[in-house]
């Protein structure tokens, strides 16, 4: 089962890759549905940790905000897309390993909504993103969630590519 | 495909030049016909101390007033400009004595030179500017039949770094200053109706953002709304009791309306969609914000208990942003575009959508209180400046900010002329929200 997910995860970054490298000659022009945006910060790769048995976790020497990849997704949506949705099964094995971790996940937005307009869809995010988490078996009260709608961008930029980057549930160990 | 009747409109304003008097325009918006030629002189001064307003430096505050008001043609004496085709002159004359200043301001018509409007101004020489505002004001008002905005103030976000602090300044950019300094997120800043108090959202509690409220000339903020989850988008009801405002605290977000201490919540929308963005008609009866129940966001408009919900406009797809004109007819909102958001003004019932400024991104409108102008948001000249449409086809001009990227503006409401001689504004009364 866990092998699966691990082997799944490995294809989907690998598919990732190809397919960002196959857009990065696209124009400007916003797909209706953009490509999974390339993850900043290194997930655990399945070699350097295995998948520890379910019944006796190994503990991990230190959870950093880098062992998570965050959440992207399309433009004016909160659904969880298939590549957010490997993030968060990541997210939550790792959250069910290590009970002393406890989350904040922010909420974000690119630039193309109004600041209160996203206030709410960041929020949404936020909570789509909890909520799997809790349906995934982690505790409800390890998880905050806040919306910085479009006040914090990741990226600066004003094209896809960064709107991609901004539109995000974003993990931060509290 | 709804765009269509946007062009055609688009096309016939066009059509009909960039002084365009379309039917529609000459019944909504009042001074946006001719503009009315005025000669302005320069006030006679005697030797004047210092603090007192430098030669020439009154004259140009009251010329510029004349011309921001969107109801004159200035032509200043001073500079040599000859009075062609003026139909009124103004003057006057200043006097300053123990630190008081006694402005006597005076328009004359054109050329018999009959007084018609004289009235005099007295207030701490500091105050000087404000006195030459109310005179500018009392002159649109004995044209038009409504007083200026020349004495109002803007309430915007001033850019710095990654926070956004609270700031006011005078419509025409003096007397700036902040009145949040906690490099935190400040947005969406709302005037009481008497003008003492500015209700915003604000990061600077750490999680979530909260509802604060603070005096409008400076001093201490206070918590008005700390709920769970978002406590943000506040807006005062006309008579000042009630903040409208949006709150997730059951979950998702849902407009509210609170008493202005922030207490006994009513809520006023229930369905898993966004609500957000609430703005009151004039008369507090209806509440117009911005839902994305049909999928993406439009711009909608209830009863003041949540009845009677109806979308606002089908000409205009993806509006967001309400800004209801103080007289009532209009509402104010912004559409997506690729560039951004483009400006709009619409009948109150949702007929006759048209395009008001377009180029870059222009957002958060707010109505001056005369119901003449809008201010907002644009990144159309480079970083997010505030800028004045005064609805009449004309260009937008920007706002003295002093080079401060600036956002989220919002327009006070009419000042109270304490300073006159003639009471010339009844007294305001006080929201309940007072500390």
């Amino acid at each position: 089962m866990r092998k699966t997910r691990a082997l799944l995860f490995v294809a989907a970054l690998a598919f990732a890759a190809l397919f960002a490298a196959g857009c990065a000659k696209k124009a400007a022009e916003a797909p209706p549905t953009p490509p999974p945006a390339p993850p900043v910060v290194q997930p655990v790769t399945p070699e350097s940790t295995p998948p520890p048995a379910p019944e006796t976790p190994v503990p991990v020497p230190t959870v950093t905000a880098g062992d998570f990849t965050d959440v992207f997704f399309d433009l004016d949506s909160h659904a969880l897309r298939d590549d957010a949705k490997l993030a968060l099964d990541l997210a939550a094995k790792l959250l069910r390993d290590r009970v002393d971790v406890n989350i904040t996940l922010e909420g974000h937005c690119d630039e193309r909504g109004t600041v209160e307009y996203n206030q709410a869809l960041g929020e949404r995010r936020a909570n789509a993103a909890r909520d799997y988490l809790v349906n995934a078996g982690v505790s409800a009260g390890r998880i905050q969630t806040l919306s910085y709608g479009k006040e914090r961008p990741f990226a600066e930029g004003h094209d896809e590519s960064a709107w991609a980057q901004n539109r995000r549930a974003h993990f931060v160990l509290r | 495909m709804r765009r269509l009747p946007l062009i055609v409109l688009l096309a016939a304003l066009a059509a009909t030049g960039a002084r365009a008097q379309t039917r529609e325009v000459r019944i909504d918006i009042a001074g946006s016909g001719r503009r009315m030629q005025l000669y302005c002189e320069a006030f006679e001064t005697g030797r004047l101390p210092a603090g007192a307003p430098a030669a020439r430096q009154a004259d140009e505050v009251l010329a510029a007033d004349l011309e921001q008001s969107a109801v004159f043609l200035v032509s200043r004496a001073w500079a040599g400009q000859p009075p062609f085709d003026v139909e009124a002159v103004t003057g006057g004359r200043w006097k300053v004595s123990g630190g008081q200043v006694t402005l006597e301001g005076e328009v004359r018509d054109f050329p018999a030179r009959r007084p018609i409007l004289s009235k005099v101004y007295r207030g701490p020489v500091a105050d000087w500017r404000r006195l030459v505002h109310q005179f500018a004001d009392d002159i649109v008002l004995q044209f038009t039949g409504e007083p200026g905005v020349a004495g109002t103030r803007i309430a915007f976000m001033v850019v710095e770094g990654r926070s956004k602090e609270l700031w006011v300044m005078d419509l025409d950019g003096a007397g700036a200053r902040s009145l949040t300094r906690d490099r935190s997120i400040a947005l969406s800043p709302s005037w009481s109706p008497d003008g003492s108090l500015l209700a915003f959202s604000t990061y600077r509690d750490g999680g979530s953002p909260h509802l604060y409220v603070v005096p409008a000339t400076g001093g201490k903020l206070y918590p008005v709304s700390v709920r769970p989850g978002l406590n943000t988008s506040p807006a005062y009801s006309p008579d000042g009791r009630e903040l409208a405002c949006t709150l997730s605290k059951d979950g998702n977000s849902e407009i509210y309306v609170l008493d202005a201490r922030g207490g006994s919540p009513r809520r006023l929308t229930d369905n898993r969609a966004i609500d957000t963005s609430p703005c009151w008609s004039p008369t507090g009866r209806e509440i117009a914000f911005t839902s994305d129940r049909s999928g993406l966001p439009q711009v909608h408009v209830m009863d003041r208990d949540g009845g009677n919900v109806r979308r606002l406009t089908y000409e205009v797809d993806y509006t967001d942003s309400p800004a209801w004109s103080p007289r009532g007819d209009l509402v104010a909102f912004v559409s997506r575009t690729s560039m951004g958001f483009d400006l709009y003004v619409c009948g109150a019932g949702g007929a006759n959508a048209r395009l008001v400024v377009s180029g870059g991104s222009n957002e958060n409108p707010r109505w001056s209180p005369d119901g003449r102008h809008l201010v907002f948001a644009s990144n159309r000249e480079g970083p997010y400046a505030l800028f004045v449409s005064d609805l009449d086809g004309r260009p937008p001009r920007k706002l003295d900010t002093g080079a401060r990227t600036a956002m989220s503006p919002s327009w006070s409401p009419s000042p109270s002329h304490m300073a006159t001689t003639v009471p010339t504004n009844a007294s305001h009364s006080n929201p309940g929200g007072r500390p």
